[in-house]
């Protein structure tokens, strides 16, 4: 399977007459946008705003994160939940790059939402403090779930990748700045000089928790609590494979954009041939029942042994009731004989001495830390807020809380907050981005 | 500018050797020592140096703490300060004492040093910065440099970096931290494996604890024989919490009478485990301690016989490390009456 990918940079955004891009400026027409979101009729309310790195905004509640993109073949760059089912992975893509759709709902907000930063100590947290984003503030009708905690979110998200795709629109009859090729030869039609080296699957754990539909990660637009782990190609997940879900604990998140690019692929991708033999991706999941987790965990270690893979990295979207899959994923792959690394931040409690993952393990000796959902974390106030800050507070996002006898509210009267980590979107970056790590004291 | 007391044994404290660990605590004006060597990189001035006998605060700690205290009552101070102690055991336990009493007392940092063979290290690692330091005495000069760079960082308000920038031992806070080196976790996830899939020596950055894993028992072979007691970590205790069992983080534990009574009653027995609402157990304790249903057990003739005692103690925070302990000292009482199997009750 070969994916051309071919990359346009965007270096800034404005707002005009006509979509275009040219010589790295997207330009927007901010109405016929909205009324291509609109023509959703749960959507009641929609703005438009750009968000550049070290502007003074803050933006919440985040709900998606999704990266511009068109197939000038016509092909959904979503297929099986936007457009008709077709291969992902095989083919040209163009992309915007340094350039993310942001949905950002306009009062409600749910356990599964998060905050972004552009500028200040904030702006670090996530990796969408440091791109050009194209911010979609909006509300829908979807009434039943306004005051719900965990909310499915919709005719949000799908607003925002329906518009990731619209923008990228612009570029289909461009010649692109540069072009990517991910292509992987059949496994077992490999050169030997490939096949001498060990061979690596990474095995990833999405979110799929919820029993009703609507909320967990989609492969393909079907619900992934509803799967056995199988085998994929990396290509399909860089490639729109994959939707994410709206269920986790924001920090933990890997919204569509970290799928589009995610970063342990790319690195396995580009060690293949040199150090590796990157067989490709076991596709699992993160059910709730204990069953459920070990009958994942045994396909898992079931096929890289099939595969005859030597290695395998594991990484869950996820903390708490997931690090049970994590773990037993981690340690049936190293009874099988598959040397394994893991991906995963941790929860070690607000004076950091709780035991970082709810279960542990000898085997896994080796784990690549990217965060602690529970760090708290002090902001001050922004000029411009995206969205309705009190559902920081108001609404049970997973970092944020109504009132504390110690800490008093999230959200103060001067527009500063106090909030865990946790509420960060997509701050622990465990699909690869992460800059950080965990350090005892 | 800032000040601060240093504490020494009667080694270091020029008193003498081991003719004189019996030496009560002593304060002296100025640096005695070990302060000489600290007053040259320290941001703060020693004003004054403490010096008490090994063996006299080993035997005598709550004298020695109180009188210590005592004497640091009137006295401005930022910053204390004791050691290096190196391997020696009791000095290291005697620095580890003194800084716990004085940071509870005044709430000021405080600095001590220890090699790794000292068992102070494990007792008091997680109440203070405990640098790592040389196991013998000639080692003073790298390991007074080590703990002034960090006592400087305290004096200035300056933040502390974790234990292996810093060279202390881990206090068990793990925080995320930004790496100096900004490598991706991609890439951090990639050197690491291909160095794990290669047989090279590679580092986690999340090191699993060594779990202490028991065997489940065989079971026991014949119920309507056995000797069965009772052990709980629900904190059921009688009204009055005679043994002044801890709510949380317990180290004390009792064991209590139950051979006349047909049950536990609310009103003579509560729970004082501050890990869950107490209601329903302080209303019936036996929904925790169930003694009213092994008496009914017992005379239907189920089993054997009942441990005239039950064993309580508090779950809640409690380290593996006093758990061990008090399992330890309850053991022989349930050896010595011939216990075939406990019933270990959690919450």
């Amino acid at each position: 399977m070969r994916l051309e990918l071919g990359n346009f940079h965007v270096r800034d955004i404005a707002f005009g007459d006509t979509l275009a891009f040219q010589d790295g400026l997207l330009t927007i027409n901010k109405e016929a946008a909205l009324a291509y979101i609109r023509e959703d009729d749960r959507i009641t309310e929609a703005g438009l705003y750009i968000a550049r790195p070290g502007d003074n905004i803050r933006m919440c509640p985040v709900k998606e994160a999704i990266e511009p993109r068109v197939r000038p073949d016509g092909r959904s760059i979503f297929p099986g939940y936007e457009g008709e089912l077709a291969q992902a992975g095989d083919g040209v893509t163009y992309a915007l790059k340094d350039c993310s759709v942001l949905v950002v709902g306009r009062h409600w907000g749910g356990f599964q939402d998060g905050l972004i930063d552009m500028n200040g100590e904030g702006q670090k947290y996530t990796l969408f403090g440091e791109l050009n984003n194209i911010v979609l503030v909006a509300d829908t009708n979807e009434v039943f779930e306004q005051r719900e905690q965990q909310k499915k979110n919709d005719a949000l998200r799908r607003a925002g990748h329906k518009l990731a795709e619209y923008i990228a629109g612009c570029v289909k009859d461009l010649e692109p700045e540069e072009t990517e090729v991910f292509e992987l030869e059949p496994m077992i039609k490999r050169t030997s000089d490939v096949e001498k080296l060990p061979s690596v699957v990474y095995v990833m754990q999405p979110q799929s928790q919820m029993e009703e539909m609507g909320y967990n990660t989609l492969v393909y637009g079907w619900d992934m609590n509803h799967m056995v782990p199988t085998i994929m190609h990396p290509n399909e997940v860089l490639d729109g494979a994959i939707i994410s879900g709206s269920f986790m604990p924001v920090s933990s998140k890997w919204s569509t954009y970290d799928y589009q690019n995610c970063p342990n692929i790319k690195a396995l991708y580009a060690e293949h041939g040199k150090t590796i033999n990157f067989l490709g991706v076991i596709m699992s999941n993160l059910n709730v029942a204990l069953e459920q987790k070990e009958r994942a965990a045994l396909f898992v270690a079931q096929m890289a042994k099939t595969l005859g893979a030597d290695g395998a990295v594991v990484a869950e979207e996820g903390y708490g009731n997931p690090d049970a899959d994590f773990i037993g994923c981690y340690v049936a792959l190293e009874d099988a004989g598959v040397k394994t690394v893991g991906v995963t931040n941790e929860c070690t409690g607000r004076d950091g001495q709780s035991q970082p993952l709810v279960t542990l393990d000898e085997k896994c000796d080796a784990i690549v830390s990217c965060g602690n959902v529970s760090e708290l974390i002090t902001l001050p106030p922004m000029d411009t807020v995206l969205g309705e800050l009190d559902a920081l507070a108001r609404d049970g996002l997973s970092g944020g809380w109504a009132d504390d006898e110690i800490l008093g509210p999230s959200v103060k009267a001067d527009g500063s907050i106090i909030m865990e980590n946790n509420a960060m979107f997509c701050g622990d970056e465990v699909c690869g981005w992460s800059v950080k790590t965990m350090k005892e004291f | 500018m800032k000040k601060a007391i240093l504490y020494v044994n009667q080694f270091f404290g020029q008193i003498g050797g081991e003719d004189k660990a019996d030496f009560a605590p002593e304060i002296r004006d100025g640096q005695v020592g070990p302060a000489i060597e600290f007053a040259k990189g320290l941001d703060a001035e020693i004003t004054h140096t403490i010096i008490c006998g090994d063996n006299y605060i080993g035997s005598n700690t709550d004298e020695a703490v109180a009188a210590i205290l005592d004497m640091l009552k009137d006295k401005e101070m930022d910053l204390f300060i004791a050691g290096p102690a190196f391997q020696a055991g009791r000095y290291g336990v005697a620095c580890g004492t003194i800084c716990k009493a004085v940071k509870e007392s005044r709430d000021i940092p405080v600095v001590t040093s220890m090699n790794n063979e000292n068992p102070g290290v494990e007792m008091f690692k997680k109440d203070m910065y405990i640098l790592k330091g040389g196991n013998i005495a000639s080692r003073m000069r790298k390991d007074v440099k080590v703990m002034t760079a960090l006592c400087n960082k305290l004096l200035n308000g300056e933040e502390v970096g974790c234990a292996d920038d810093e060279g202390y031992f881990g206090r068990g806070i793990r925080r995320q931290v930004w790496l100096k080196e900004p490598v991706p976790a991609s890439q951090r996830m990639v050197d690491m494996l291909v160095k794990k899939l290669n047989g090279e020596p590679f580092e986690t950055e999340l090191p699993i604890p060594e779990l202490d894993r028991v065997e489940i028992a065989p079971a026991v072979k014949d119920l309507k024989k056995a000797r069965i007691a009772l052990v709980t970590t629900g904190g059921i205790v009688p009204v009055d919490n005679p043994d002044r069992i801890q709510s949380a983080s317990a180290t004390r534990w009792g064991r209590y009478n139950i051979e006349t009574a047909d049950g536990l009653k609310g009103g003579e027995y509560k729970t004082i485990h501050a890990g869950f609402d107490p209601g329903a157990a302080d209303a019936d304790p036996n929904v925790i301690t169930p003694v009213d249903a092994l008496k009914v057990l017992l005379k239907e003739g189920v089993y054997g016989s009942l441990h005239p005692y039950f064993y309580s103690t508090v779950g809640t925070g409690t380290t593996q490390a006093e758990a061990q302990r008090m399992a330890n000292e309850m053991v022989p009482y349930l050896q010595e009456d011939n216990v075939d199997a406990v019933i270990m009750v959690s919450t």
